[in-house]
């Protein structure tokens, strides 16, 4: 349904090119979940941007295809995009707090999703309005069912609210049911739950994958937190320095990764055991974007990597059905 | 809740009024010259007897803390006392010149406003194109020039050179006009004198632009510098990701949050207008508060002088706290 091919999206900065997004290419087929997993900055955030082309200048996308219901997104119109926007592909942002605007009540910016994309409105002539109170009301209604949907308790207070009013995890509810307002196809959720309380986390990921089962939107989960990933995604894609590296199942990237990279992180989640034992760090840090090494990106932190490794990137390589990974040792 | 905080607020002010009364009635006395002497210089050929009278009739013969306290329990009274050269009382001066004031502040604020939140917004959303620069230029020019020398300029131009706008007073002799408000343009409308409604709005327009050119220039780049801020937030990316268009992002989703630092300097600004108008109100001979102030400097007039003191003090205020009532209406994170 959503398929993203070779995407390349560029940061112009005064000390040259940064490429946030390098030839990222992945799928997600109807009412499925695909997680976006790696690092602080590795690109998964632009990714999502650049599917809706909302990449903050002077950022832009130089290459790729965004093909979604089969036309291609960045070909087409401003004016086109804007009626995709919120209506059939919507987001949910990392943090909620900043991300409502707080000069307006929480339940009016949630109408605004479904009165901008004519929600409301009915077939045919829509001239005078003579019963616009009446109809008001009507529109509130819905959005108080849909707040009572996602799980924000007595609603029709609350609808009234300004987003400071709000609790972390409550403001990140009313912007999923503003990113649901009008039952989009597919959702991206950047990061939904990195800037709350674990508690609360896990019932946003239940509201999420509730939405998921019961309205069948796709879902692009952007995490840094693979056993967040694990639990929630029917498919990963690991990314590292604006490129996937890996991409295919959760359980056979759990269970069985296979590009370095991914081991490593792997290694590197905290488990509850009895006996302290020290952490799993991936050595080395995150290569510098304005100054990538030619070969793999991975390579100068890698445990395997051989002279070829340095020399040579190549491309993300189907090694079994459905497993794809960017590694030279598995070609 | 909210109606207490604003009491309390007022009752705050009364230590404030206090202090300025105090410190306005002493500066004004330590100012060389005697306004008897002055009127006097002016009479020409007064006797002794003449002038003692004139001191026992303003109390200056009295000594200065009875001076003080008959000033203050005048204040009490809302009585500003006398005016020594007009024999009116101050506070019937300020009556019947305040419209004439607060006509030009209103007209100078509304020409600052109408062109610089535009202004503003616009430079922001097109950040270092050519009609940021060629305003944010322009809002310099408006905040450097200094408002007497612009006036002088215009009348130069619009009235010696191009002979269009009239530059003195508030109305031409002979248009009738009937006084209901005081202000001019508005009496005009309201009886429907359309002669007059022309005639004063031709008055009005070189005084007003002079006067709220530098407002509309801070306005403009306060306004442009808050728009920079707000569209970097996240909230403009939500909106943008609804699906709305550009400019229904901008006028709403923006400006609302771009006018809450404006406000204040707006508010602030107020004050200057209603309060900083001398000169303005001298060149254009503008029969209002601050060209009678200017005057009764001169004549050293103190209770004049120290009445309009008060009342600019008192317009201060009352600007602060009208802004920051409207703060709690346009942010709702503020509460008095």
């Amino acid at each position: 349904m959503l398929q993203i091919r070779n995407l390349t999206s560029v940061f112009p900065t005064d000390s040259g090119m940064i490429k946030a997004v390098n030839g990222v290419d992945f799928h997600l087929k109807q009412g499925q979940i695909v997680g976006l997993v790696g690092e602080s900055g590795c690109g998964k955030s632009a990714t999502m941007l650049s599917i809706l082309r909302l990449l903050p200048h002077p950022g832009k996308i130089i290459q790729g295809e965004v093909l979604f219901e089969g036309e291609d997104l960045l070909k087409k119109p401003l004016s086109e995009m804007r009626k995709i926007r919120g209506r059939k592909i919507s987001m949910i942002f990392q943090d909620p707090m900043t991300t409502l605007n707080p000069v307006f009540k929480v339940g009016e910016q949630i109408r605004e999703s479904m009165v901008i994309h004519g929600f409301f409105k009915k077939d045919g002539w829509n001239g005078f309005d003579f019963f616009r109170r009446r109809r008001k009301r009507k529109e509130i209604d819905k959005v108080i069912s849909l707040m009572e949907e996602v799980g924000i308790p007595s609603a029709d207070l609350r609808y009234y609210d300004y987003p400071h009013q709000f609790s972390g995890g409550m403001q990140q509810r009313a912007l999923i049911a503003i990113a649901l307002a009008c039952n989009p196809r597919v959702i991206l959720a950047d990061e939904p739950t990195t800037a709350l309380d674990v508690t609360i986390q896990a019932q946003i990921l239940d509201l999420l994958r509730r939405i998921n089962e019961e309205h069948g939107t796709g879902i692009i989960l952007v995490t840094h937190d693979l056993g967040v990933a694990a639990e929630f995604c029917h498919e990963i894609a690991v990314m590292y320095a604006g490129r996937i590296v890996e991409r295919s199942k959760t359980d056979d990237i759990i269970e069985d990764p296979k590009h370095p990279y991914t081991q490593g992180l792997l290694k590197s989640i905290p488990r509850i055991v009895k006996h302290k034992q020290k952490l799993y760090v991936i050595p080395g840090s995150v290569p510098d974007l304005l100054q990538m090494p030619p070969g793999c990106a991975f390579a100068p932190r890698c445990v395997y990597a051989i002279k070829k490794c340095k020399e040579k990137n190549v491309p993300l390589t189907e090694i079994e059905e459905g497993r794809y990974v960017r590694c030279i040792n598995y070609i | 809740m909210k109606g207490i905080k604003i009491l309390e607020r007022i009752l705050l002010a009364i230590p404030i009024m206090l202090g300025i009364a105090i410190i306005i009635f002493f500066f004004m006395r330590l100012t060389p010259g005697d306004p008897v002497d002055i009127m006097m210089g002016k009479a020409g050929m007064v006797s002794k007897a003449e002038i003692a009278n004139l001191r026992k009739e303003f109390n200056l013969d009295k000594p200065l803390h009875i001076q003080l306290f008959l000033f203050l329990k005048g204040l009490l009274k809302f009585d500003l006392g006398k005016s020594f050269t007009k024999g009116m009382p101050v506070m019937e001066l300020i009556k019947e010149t305040l419209p004439a004031t607060i006509e030009l502040a209103l007209f100078a604020m509304m020409f600052a406003l109408i062109i610089a939140i535009p202004v503003g917004v616009i430079s922001a959303v097109k950040q270092n194109s050519w009609i940021d620069r060629f305003a944010m230029a322009g809002s310099f020019f408006g905040i450097s020039m200094p408002h007497f020398w612009l006036a002088i300029v215009a009348i130069l131009i619009f009235s010696v050179k191009l002979n269009l706008l009239p530059t003195q007073g508030r109305i031409s002799y002979g248009v009738e006009l009937a006084h209901i408000t005081g202000l001019y343009v508005f009496d005009s409308i309201v009886t429907g004198n359309l002669e007059a409604l022309i005639d004063t709005l031709k008055h009005i327009i070189l005084p007003a632009v002079s006067l709220g050119s530098a407002m509309a220039a801070i306005v403009a780049r306060v306004m442009r510098s808050s728009m920079l801020e707000v569209l970097r937030q996240d909230y403009i990316v939500l909106a943008r990701a609804k699906g709305l268009p550009e400019w229904l992002v901008i006028t709403k989703h923006a400006v609302k949050n771009a006018l809450i630092p404006t406000i204040t300097v707006v508010g602030l600004q107020m004050g200057v207008l209603l309060g900083g108008n001398m000169i303005i109100e001298t060149v254009f001979g503008w029969p209002g508060i601050g060209r009678m102030v200017v005057n009764a400097i001169f004549a050293r007039d103190y209770p004049l002088v120290q009445g309009v003191v008060m009342f600019y003090a008192f317009v201060y205020i009352t600007a602060n706290l009208i802004v920051d009532i409207i703060y709690t209406v346009v942010n709702p994170k503020i509460q008095l």
